[in-house]
């Protein structure tokens, strides 16, 4: 705590326009793995049947790559729209929690940043900027340093996406490039599996959706993503409840 | 067609993000929904994961002869110990392109 004092301290103090740049410098390292996943995002959706119209303005529409990547599949297999809606909604759900966790810092200001705030809070963009408010609570400026973040990786995720629509007619199949998707989710989700029941929300989503994986409609995925939620939050209440006692 | 679905899931999406930033939101969620959403990433993104290591084009399970199987696992320990995105694609994808072009 004091060390932090200190450097708090010792720095200039922080403007509007350092915030916005400090946001940009902490987003960039993510993008090595934004840029890879925006590409196959791309190549899936022309690959899927999608115009590079739909695909391209898909990144801004919905701007939320995992959801993306799900609509696209289950559109290309002829889904009805309530369950592609479904879908979409219950991957993005987190996102009530992250807008949940950065309320407190930015509630106050104007509709329009809250707004342009809440477009922009996507995963990459969440995860430095909570850090930076609660490292920072009491900075004047730090809305800008979301701003930043998440210009950054909008900016990138639309250019990947598009570079990936064009580049999809070049690139082998034998590369099985689209692998990279399931290998990004596999980063992110294999280091929080910490306790007990984050293995088993785990390993029950895993095997409803390889036990509903034919199953009309792509409901397996809808299924094993609440059946997930639900084994690991009873698990989660029955593992507090066991320690209470 | 598809742009009012992709429009529709588009502002829900927004909803999502806006909603506890909105003038009328509760201050805090409720706590059992808060951690229930702890769960999402790790169920939704699990869901998306495994069929597409393990279901093949022909929409079978496919357990052996799978070379996405091993490239998994290898992904998996190094997503653990480096907890690094790119190093975890780099392993998958090299794992995968290995045991392809070498036919094993």
């Amino acid at each position: 705590m004091k060390t932090m004092n200190q450097k708090v301290m010792i720095s200039a103090p922080a403007t509007a326009t350092s915030e916005f740049w400090k946001g940009i410098r902490d987003e960039l390292p993510l993008q090595l793995g934004v840029v890879p996943f925006g590409l196959m995002f791309g190549v899936l959706g022309i690959a899927s049947g999608l115009t590079p119209l739909q695909t391209i303005l898909m990144s801004s529409i919905l701007f939320a790559g995992a959801s993306q990547v799900v609509f696209t599949q289950l559109w290309a297999t002829g889904t009805p729209p309530v369950f592609v809606g479904a879908s979409v909604s219950v991957i993005n759900l987190r996102h009530v929690l992250y807008s949940a966790s950065v309320a407190p810092y930015l509630r106050q200001l104007p509709l329009g940043w809250r707004v342009a705030i809440a477009y922009l809070l996507t995963d990459e963009a969440y995860a430095v900027s909570i850090k930076h408010f609660q490292e920072q609570p009491d900075n004047p400026f730090k809305h800008f340093y979301l701003l930043g973040a998440g210009l950054t990786l909008w900016t990138l995720w639309q250019l990947s996406t598009t570079l990936g629509v064009f580049a999809s007619a070049t690139i082998p199949e034998e590369l099985s490039l689209e692998f990279v998707i399931p290998l990004t989710f596999i980063a992110i989700v294999a280091p929080t599996i910490r306790k007990y029941p984050d293995l088993l929300a785990c390993v029950t989503s895993g095997g409803f959706a390889l036990a509903g994986h034919a199953l009309p409609w792509n409901s397996g995925l809808l299924i094993a993503a609440v059946g997930g939620i639900l084994t690991g939050w009873l698990a989660y209440r029955f593992r507090e409840a066991r320690m209470a006692r | 067609m598809i742009w009012t679905i992709m429009i529709v899931t588009g502002l829900l999406t927004f909803a999502m993000r806006f909603v506890m930033l909105s003038a009328v939101a509760p201050r805090k969620l409720p706590a059992a929904f808060e951690e229930a959403l702890g769960f999402v990433p790790i169920a939704v993104l699990t869901a998306i994961i495994v069929p597409a290591v393990l279901v093949g084009k022909d929409e079978s399970i496919m357990l052996l002869d799978n070379a996405r199987l091993p490239a998994t696992i290898i992904a998996i320990i190094v997503a653990l110990v480096s907890r690094s995105v790119v190093m975890t694609i780099s392993a998958g994808l090299g794992t995968l392109w290995l045991l392809t072009f070498l036919g094993a």
